[in-house]
């Protein structure tokens, strides 16, 4: 088991200097750096393969093929599905678009989101059915009589999000999807790119029929997004794109698609990015969970206390640390532009942090009304760079709030 | 002068963390600094101490960001070299004052009680206002200081048309009496108003500021042939964090602002001579918000030492560029980018040009020609470019497109080469 001290050192881009000071990176939500041993895995790769997969029977096709499939075990055992029910693609967006565009929903078909969904889970289904969205308290929790409304309209999808990129908050999932079992026969797509990266899910035993994440959001190289789907249910969708790579036969006038879930997977893909993938899911599934989750909740707690300790910040999300990862978004009070706080506190403190509007609009323009900073945690940060940071934020808001000369 | 120098060196010492700081740490006290000598002890301070340090550590004692005629503001700054900082708009109007005052084609703009109404085409990273989108209205891209900012894409020749549509409906609406721009920028919207049988009119007198990047004999031509002799256009050197360091007079010489700053020319830690090329260092004098001793700008220049028959006091300087723009050959010269410019000339069968070199040394000058352009001419600026850069390789390359750099601006001369080699 590793300390959080070598968490850190394995992490070249936190050795960086910027201006002669050490950063802090804070934008984890947004995207992970990667550890020593990813790089290593997708140099490695470069430096001594290089070749295409698959349709080659050459040695080097033949081992990336090898290194491809393997890596895609390594990601299908971390969720608990099987080789075939997951799908290699460029990110969870292009993953539930996938789903949303291949179940070939009539226009009128209902789909029921909710409001803190990302973009991504919200601009899909609004494309191919009628959506409608569940509404969450001022903390961000999910409105459970709403959600059963909306499921008594017979949805024929429900569009999940496991967890809030902008709240932290971690729905109910499970009783959700019990629900939803209960109530209809509707197909639940779970989007879980901010909750994976933090905790183990199971597939099977959550009963979801598509669950979407990303790799980079858990130590991977970007450009890799995964779609699981239970075995029938991927045999049911249509593939978004089609070409090279998907189809075992073709003739002048028709094709024959290859099996799940190669069908998914047209033309050359990011050979490199998935065997550092792997890599990523390894070096994750080397940590003590106990003492990964422990620390999770050090930096949750840090970042919760000190937003609530300060006046001239509101937390956009619960004031309790359960059920939530360790991601804090605030909204600055008295009209202080996040954008411009975000800024100076990389180019004066060294903090990364992340503004806007988290592509989740409809909901940060609800709960906070306009622009925010979020500051999102994992496991190579420590509590200190969160106290750092408030400190850095408390100067920063000294100097811009209002003038006193 | 230099006792105002020395109270700037006081006050920067007893009001700013950074500037105490930075004489502690080489062991000096203001009281040490008693001549012109003694100055050129300070190490010279860089835009990364002050990014660094801003706001606290540079922001003296008694003022905050909301300070009464604070203005603050972001910019991508040259070459990506990002800038946070704050300027009282006093100073900005004082140096502007001066600057201009040496160009009395633009004495008209400023009268007793009224302020212009300036409107600004320039590269959108260097503006406050997320001008990029089309979704901003004019009032969402006003500036406190009621300055308008036009709406361009960061990659300027992939301004799609409806943006530079809008550019003129919004310039014909806001009726300005002076327009900043990117003179690449102002440009580019001239050969579109021909295309599109529109014209810049304001019924004030307009007057034109250009800034941002070096604004080329190119570029120039088609800005003047575009609004005609009666619009007076000015290249103003200066800079976001500082505003008018200097300015063009109307015989088309370019002045620097010695009364409102102490300037020194520098190279290799020591002054040069008059026709020597420096680095220009800039200390602030009675800048009570954010001091600046020896502040090495980047930007290299060459004091000419000579009277202008302008009249004005202000000395004459040639601007030469910034240190990684500059082309490096491999027997030793450097290749400013005002030398490039001068030999291109105003080209009149050209509407823009790129000269790049690339780590190995070796040049590409890329052109946009027009429909005048004949074979004679390319072939006598591959001459006159193959003389400019010999011993080194150079070609030239007829294009369509040029991409601006990620910052939005447009520079015609880069050198990669020096970028790798400068620290």
């Amino acid at each position: 088991m590793n300390t959080q001290h070598s968490y850190r050192d394995d992490f070249p881009a936190l050795r960086r200097e910027i201006d002669g000071q050490p950063i802090s990176y804070l934008d984890n939500a947004a995207t992970t750096l990667k550890p020593q041993s990813v790089i290593d895995a997708i140099t490695d790769y470069y430096t001594n393969n290089g070749s295409n997969i698959h349709r080659g029977k050459h040695r080097l096709s033949e081992e990336a093929s090898d290194a491809y499939e393997a890596s895609r075990v390594v990601l299908a055992n971390h969720i608990g599905a099987a080789a075939n029910e997951l799908v290699m693609l460029r990110n969870t967006t292009e993953a539930l678009n996938l789903v949303a565009s291949g179940l070939d929903l009539g226009p009128d078909a209902r789909v029921v989101g909710c409001v803190d969904a990302h973009h991504s889970q919200l601009l899909p289904w609004r494309r191919v059915g009628h959506l409608d969205l569940t509404t969450v308290d001022p903390h961000g929790r999910i409105d459970r009589d709403h959600f059963r409304s909306l499921l008594r309209k017979q949805p024929k999808v429900v569009a999940l999000a496991y967890c809030s990129n902008v709240t932290g908050v971690i729905h109910p999932v499970r009783e959700l999807i019990a629900e939803v079992r209960a109530t209809c026969d509707a197909t639940i797509v779970l989007d879980a790119a901010q909750y994976l990266p933090h905790q183990r899910v199971n597939v099977r035993e959550l009963d979801v029929d598509f669950m979407a994440f990303s790799l980079h959001k858990m130590l991977g190289p970007t450009g890799i997004g995964c779609l699981y789907g239970r075995s029938e249910a991927l045999m049911g969708l249509r593939p978004l794109a089609v070409g090279g790579g998907m189809v075992d036969w073709v003739d002048m006038d028709s094709s024959v698609e290859r099996r799940i879930p190669y069908k998914f997977e047209a033309g050359t893909p990011a050979i490199a990015s998935v065997i550092g993938s792997a890599a990523a899911i390894r070096y994750l599934e080397a940590l003590d969970p106990v003492q990964r989750h422990r620390h999770d909740m050090d930096l949750c707690e840090a970042l919760v206390s000190g937003a609530l300790a300060r006046s001239d910040v509101s937390l956009i999300g619960p004031p309790e640390v359960t059920d939530r990862i360790a991601l804090a978004t605030l909204r600055l009070d008295k009209g202080i532009p996040a954008g411009e706080v975000a800024r100076l506190l990389s180019d004066s403190y060294g903090f990364m942090a992340r503004s806007g509007h988290m592509c989740a609009q409809p909901l940060v323009t609800q709960l906070a009304g306009g622009e925010t900073l979020r500051v999102s945690a994992y496991i190579y940060n420590e509590v200190s760079e969160i106290e750092g940071l408030y400190k850095a934020l408390d100067e920063l808001l000294g100097l811009m709030g209002p003038a006193h000369s | 002068m230099f006792d105002a120098v020395r109270e700037e060196i006081a006050y920067a010492f007893d009001r700013t963390v950074f500037f105490r700081n930075h004489m502690e740490a080489n062991a000096l006290r203001p009281e040490d600094i008693r001549s012109a000598e003694d100055f050129q002890r300070i190490p010279p301070t860089s835009k990364s101490h002050y990014r660094r340090n801003f706001p606290a550590g540079v922001l003296a004692k008694g003022y905050t960001l909301n300070s009464p005629h604070v203005m603050r503001f972001q910019s991508s700054g040259t070459s990506g070299d990002r800038l946070n900082s704050a300027i009282l708009a006093y100073d900005l109007t004082r140096r502007q004052a001066t600057a201009l005052g040496v160009n009395p084609r633009f004495n008209e703009l400023w009268r007793p009680g009224t302020r212009p109404r300036i409107c600004r085409f320039a590269p959108p990273n260097c503006s406050d206002v997320e001008c990029a989108t089309g979704f901003s209205s004019m009032a969402d891209r006003t500036l406190p200081d009621g300055t308008l900012v036009l709406t361009v894409a960061h990659d300027l020749l992939a301004t799609p048309e409806w943006q530079v549509v809008k550019a003129f409906d919004e310039i014909e609406a806001y009726q300005p009496d002076l327009l900043v721009v990117d003179s690449t920028h102002l440009a580019f919207l001239a050969r579109w108003g021909r295309r599109l049988g529109r014209t810049i009119t304001s019924p004030s007198k307009l007057h034109v500021v250009s800034g941002y990047t070096l604004m080329t004999r190119v570029a120039r031509r088609q800005v003047e042939d575009f609004l005609g002799d009666a619009v007076p256009i000015g290249d103003m050197i200066g800079m976001s964090e500082l505003g008018y360091l200097g300015f063009e007079c109307h015989l088309g010489n370019r002045h620097i602002n010695n009364k409102d700053f102490y300037v020194e020319f520098v190279r290799d830690g020591k002054p040069v001579a008059d026709g020597e090329m420096g680095e220009l260092y800039i200390t602030t004098l009675d800048d009570g918000l954010v001091p600046r001793i020896r502040y090495a700008t980047g930007d290299h220049f060459t004091p000419l030492g000579d009277t202008c028959g302008c009249g004005t006091e202000l000395p004459r300087v040639r601007i030469e560029g910034r240190a990684t723009h500059m082309v490096r050959l491999l027997d030793g010269r450097v290749v400013t980018p005002g030398e490039v410019d001068a030999v291109v000339g105003d080209a009149p069968w050209m509407d823009l040009y790129k000269l790049e070199q690339d780590p190995t040394g070796a040049c590409t000058f890329r052109y946009i020609a027009n429909l005048t352009a004949r074979d004679d001419d390319v072939t006598a600026l591959e001459k006159r470019l193959t003389e400019l850069l010999g011993p080194n390789p150079s070609r030239v390359e007829a294009v369509d497109y040029i991409a601006c750099e990620r910052s939005g601006k447009f520079q015609s001369c880069v050198s990669r080469l020096a970028a790798e080699e400068t620290p």
